[in-house]
């Protein structure tokens, strides 16, 4: 259906740079002239010459996390991800952005900056160590790698609120359109997850940074968005396809459907629950699969959704709640949509438990839960997602500066984004936002995080940060 | 230039927006082969490829009654049904723009997502959903999502909401003070690298994935018998049941419906399950025995899925005679040889349960089902059947007395004799042939005496000669003594009224030993040889040769 002429060049695109991954890595084993490595080469540059040849010029440029050619991004399936993130995390330590192709190239010169490359590793300033040994190559020139700047983007944020909220408030539109005995409108649940999947798919990080704000009044709702979204996000790191994602994303929204049986009072409450409220508690997991049986006619997203919610307390080792008479394998799905619930949870003071702890220590208690609780394939996925750091943990770094993560970085986990809100005097700064993989002159990192603390010990408010 | 380039292009916008409606008419009617939908497409295409010639984009903005390009009106229509704006506008759709390179496969999937009948087809996507699902790459859309939500200002409420949640105050120099006291040092622990092994096992679940997912929704809807607690509880869990029952009998998951029907029983039979269990375990099995299931098990036998025979045996054992009557309603219904197979299979097995109310299909107005139960009666061999079978002997269509008479045969028992002897006499030959098949086949002295009577009666001799030999060749079925010399006798009989009618008895006669194959027939059969008969003799002929053969 796409147009032939972009897939190829995209599918090209995509091989070039596993291609250019490799040869980096396999010539960090054997010399750059090695066959092992000269042949890798040789193909490199036919690949090269022959997007040459469909475009003339050919840009392939880091932005973000992902890798462009000529202003599109790259596609690539699970089986890249290894070998894109390698690239994009060494095109970072060197600052580099981009490579620009100008005419046809050579192995010879190809096998220079191979050697430049990968030499320049420990170079204190390395762009531009690459730079000034590539002067002799001609045909293509090396980039330096931009930093987004935060003005830039404003307007998608301001979208990216937008798909958030009206997710919320579909949400509780439907939940209680259930309640009152009316239909839901399947499409309409469609179209809001399918917002949220581009989000994470464009903007994944500001989409996570609002799943970190808990004050609202209504949390039940948003507890089901933030599920919803931290389950498409980890969906697309495991490689499901955009239709795929929109049912993880629908059954996501729907996992505790059952929990609008349980009074108000008791799920609001501000103390722990009772013995019977407990055993309330454990039921919400049938009732979802009651209300979602009821809601519509059999289809594969129905029983999806009705699969999850029943398993969605189901430990790994198939402890938890409700109690079953036959062992069962859990879905997927359930798997999936069980980690994010269950980083949502502890990170909220609304489900369950009463005292929220931050994100990080959350994480920290996943891991070891990984094995017996939870999958430990799944959590390794996680856990390289929301990042060491996740958004919304209070930071102090060497600079004596606290500040809140603010968007983590997937290919350097400790090196996150973060907003200032205490300057190195120790007074309060209105957040600014800085990057800690900037480098000094001398390449030294100018900030990096040296201790972590609970933000809810101390009531700072994301949603005062992050809205 | 400019303005005289700009209306000019106002005016090819219309055009296109003028060719596209009449594709999406087209489309509507003609199926994809039909040449009048392939020039159609192809001379749309052709519009957008004339237009691109000199623009790169075509961008329409989607207004309530209105498209609008660069500022100028280039559609309009205050219609209620049938109006491009409302049909784009009401699922927010704002903005459509087409760009240069578009090609006929996009502009084709386009077409036919904007000629689906949205209000009449029953469908789960909205054309957003399905231009999102397609992923154009030459047409791009911007929408408004607040058609989504019923609560314009939602945002705006919850992020005050949570911004005065918050606006305690908060400790933060108190934080920027405990920072510097605590002294633990900050550790990676979570540090989690993926490896290639990770990701092997990650696509392996990926591909486990793709199964099928209504097993897990029966396993479900079991371990639900057993967290059921109230009677409004085991009400709304037969409701499940019976809708998944059905889902599964509708993708023709046989298998699965036997795994159902299968752990169903062990409810059942289990004493130790409660009352209330094992009485809901039987609705269920009930129900995934009834009429409804049957029927669309029918359908999806008939759509000439796959099915294998053995599994829809195991079914079968799950059914109960109160299956009896839906299975022959389907009978009645199936097109395919194949379909009718497993049902007549499972009337055949069913039967036996209850002959009687089997028996009631032979009342049924069509011809084929009454012979599908007659066969059906026959393959049960139950005698029984033989009271049914006698009140069906004098059924309008051949076929069907074929049948019965076959059965009547075969079964045997009171009246069948004087029925297939009335048969005997029956106006159809193909009838008479059947009852003579069936009296042979019984081989008792009773059904020989009816035979022979019947060919000593004066008017046999007026029969064709065609019907005349089946009849003396069932004759040798008997190997007796009173067989052989009645063809004896009658191969000899010289009489003087009638000569030719006579020679073709004789004939059938000398066939007749030939097939009864006694030697001590051979001096009589060789007198006749040089009969100046020339049927006789060649008859007579045959049957020498035959008896010389045999006694080889
Ligand atoms: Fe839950
Ligand atoms: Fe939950």
């Amino acid at each position: 259906m796409h147009n032939s002429d972009d897939v190829a060049l995209n599918t090209i695109a995509r091989d070039v740079v596993n291609q250019i991954s490799v040869i980096l890595r396999t010539a960090q084993i054997h010399d750059p002239n090695n066959v092992a490595v000269s042949s890798l080469i040789e193909k490199l540059s036919s690949m090269i010459n022959s997007l040459i040849a469909m475009e003339r010029t050919i840009t392939l440029e880091l932005r973000g996390d992902f890798f462009y050619i000529n202003d599109s991004r790259i596609r690539y399936t699970l089986e890249y991800l290894l070998n894109f993130d390698y690239l994009a995390r060494e095109f970072k330590k060197r600052v580099v952005g981009g490579i620009v192709f100008k005419e046809r190239t050579t192995a010879a010169e190809l096998t220079t900056f191979v050697r430049v490359f990968n030499a320049s590793g420990g170079a204190q300033r390395p762009f531009e160590t690459i730079e000034e040994n590539l002067l002799d190559v001609n045909s293509f020139s090396i980039e330096r790698l931009r930093i987004i700047v935060e003005n830039d983007t404003l307007e998608p944020r301001k979208m990216v609120k937008k798909t958030y909220f009206n997710a919320v408030s579909f949400t509780k539109g439907v939940i209680n359109k259930i309640k009152s005995g009316e239909k839901v409108n399947i499409r309409k649940a469609k179209r809001v997850v399918e917002s949220m999947v581009d989000q994470v798919l464009e903007q994944e990080q500001w989409l996570l940074g609002m799943t970190a704000i808990k004050d609202y009044d209504e949390y039940t709702y948003h507890h089901s968005v933030n599920v919803s979204i931290l389950s498409i996000a980890l969906g697309q790191r495991l490689g499901l396809n955009r239709k795929m994602l929109t049912e993880l994303g629908i059954v996501a929204i729907f996992h505790d459907i059952g929990k609008m049986e349980i009074p108000y009072e008791v799920l609001n409450k501000p103390t722990n629950f009772t013995d019977d409220e407990w055993n309330l508690v454990r039921k919400h997991p049938v009732w979802g699969v009651k209300a979602l049986l009821k809601l519509k006619k059999l289809d594969d997203v129905t029983i999806k959704s009705a699969i999850v919610s029943f398993e969605h307390h189901l430990n790994y080792d198939i402890s938890g709640y409700p109690i079953l008479r036959k062992k069962i394998e859990l879905d997927f799905f359930s798997r999936i949509i069980s980690l994010a619930d269950q980083y949502d949870a502890m990170t909220s003071s609304r489900v369950y438990s009463r005292v929220p702890l931050a994100p990080d220590k959350a994480l920290s208690i996943m891991m070891e839960r990984a094995n017996a609780q939870l999958d430990p394939l799944l959590i390794k996925f996680f856990i390289n997602m929301v990042g060491v750091f996740p958004i919304g943990t209070l930071v102090m770094m060497n600079t004596r500066e606290l500040g809140l993560v603010y968007e983590s970085n997937q290919l350097f986990g400790s090196r996150p984004r973060v907003m200032v809100i205490i300057d190195k005097e120790g007074t309060r700064v209105k957040g600014s936002v800085v990057d800690l993989i900037e480098k000094n002159e001398q390449g030294d990192y100018l900030r990096t995080i040296i201790r972590t603390m609970d933000p809810n010990k101390y009531k700072i408010s994301l949603a005062e940060y992050l809205l | 230039m400019q303005a005289v380039q700009g209306s000019e292009d106002v005016k090819k916008v219309k055009d296109v927006i003028q060719t596209v409606l009449k594709a999406r008419k087209i489309l509507r009617m003609y199926p994809e082969n039909n040449p009048i939908y392939v020039n159609t497409l192809e001379e749309c295409y052709n519009k957008f490829r004339d237009f691109f010639y000199y623009q790169d984009d075509l961008v329409l903005t989607v207004k309530q009654n209105e498209i609008i390009y660069h500022g100028e009106q280039v559609y309009y229509s205050a219609e209620k049904e049938d109006n491009l704006a409302v049909f784009f506008f009401k699922d927010g759709l704002r903005e459509i723009s087409f760009k240069k390179g578009l090609q006929p496969e996009e502009l084709e999937a386009f077409l036919k997502i904007i000629s689906l009948d949205f209000n009449r087809d029953v469908l789960d996507d909205d054309i957003v959903t399905l231009f999102w699902e397609r992923d154009f790459q030459k047409i791009q859309y911007v929408v408004d999502d607040v058609v989504l939500s019923d609560d314009e200002d939602y945002e705006e409420r919850a992020v005050a909401e949570a911004k005065e949640e918050s606006a305690g105050d908060d400790n933060i120099l108190k934080a920027y003070e405990d920072a510097f006291k605590e002294t633990e040092e900050l550790t990676d622990v979570l540090i989690v690298p993926l490896t290639d092994k990770d990701l092997q096992s990650l696509l392996k679940e990926l591909d486990d994935d793709n199964a099928d997912k209504t097993p897990k929704l029966i396993q479900i809807l079991f371990e639900m018998i057993f967290l059921s607690e109230s009677a409004e509880d085991f009400e709304d869990l037969l409701d499940f049941f019976k809708n998944a029952i059905e889902y599964i009998a509708g993708r023709g998951e046989i298998h699965l419906l036997v795994q159902t029907q299968s752990r169903l029983q062990g409810i059942v039979e289990d004493a130790a399950n409660a009352d209330i269990v094992r009485k809901f375990a039987r609705k269920v099995m009930m129900f995934a025995g009834s009429e409804q299931i049957i029927i669309i098990l029918g359908e999806v036998l008939d759509s000439g899925q796959e099915s294998e025979e053995k599994i829809f045996e195991d079914f079968i054992k799950y059914l109960d005679r109160s299956a009896i009557v839906p299975l022959m309603k389907v009978l009645g219904e199936l097109k395919s040889i194949h379909a009718r197979k497993f049902v007549i299979d499972a009337l055949v097995f069913l039967g036996t349960k209850d002959i009687s109310l089997l028996a009631k299909g032979l009342t049924d107005t069509r011809w084929y089902v009454v012979r599908n139960i007659i066969y059906i009666l026959r393959k049960i061999g139950d005698k029984r059947a033989v009271d049914y079978l006698l009140k069906t002997v004098r059924h309008g269509d051949v076929r069907v007395k074929k049948e019965v008479i076959r059965a009547l045969g075969e079964l045997g028992g009171g009246g069948v004799l004087q029925a297939l002897r009335d048969c005997l006499d029956d106006t159809d030959a193909q009838v008479r042939s059947a009852s003579l098949k069936a009296l042979c086949n019984m081989g008792s002295e009773a059904s020989k005496r009816i035979i022979l009577n019947k060919v000593n009666d004066k008017v046999f001799k007026d029969k064709e000669f065609e019907e005349k030999k089946e009849f003396f060749e069932a004759l040798p079925r008997w190997k007796d003594e009173e067989i052989y010399n009645f063809l004896i006798a009658t191969v000899k009989q010289n009489v003087f009224f009638g000569r030719s009618k006579n020679y073709e008895n004789r004939a059938c006669a000398a066939g007749a030993l030939g097939i009864l194959g006694r030697k001590d027939a051979l001096p009589i059969l060789q007198k006749l040889r040089n009969d100046g008969n020339k049927l006789l003799r060649e008859a007579v002929l045959l049957a020498v040769k035959r008896i010389m053969h045999d006694a080889q």
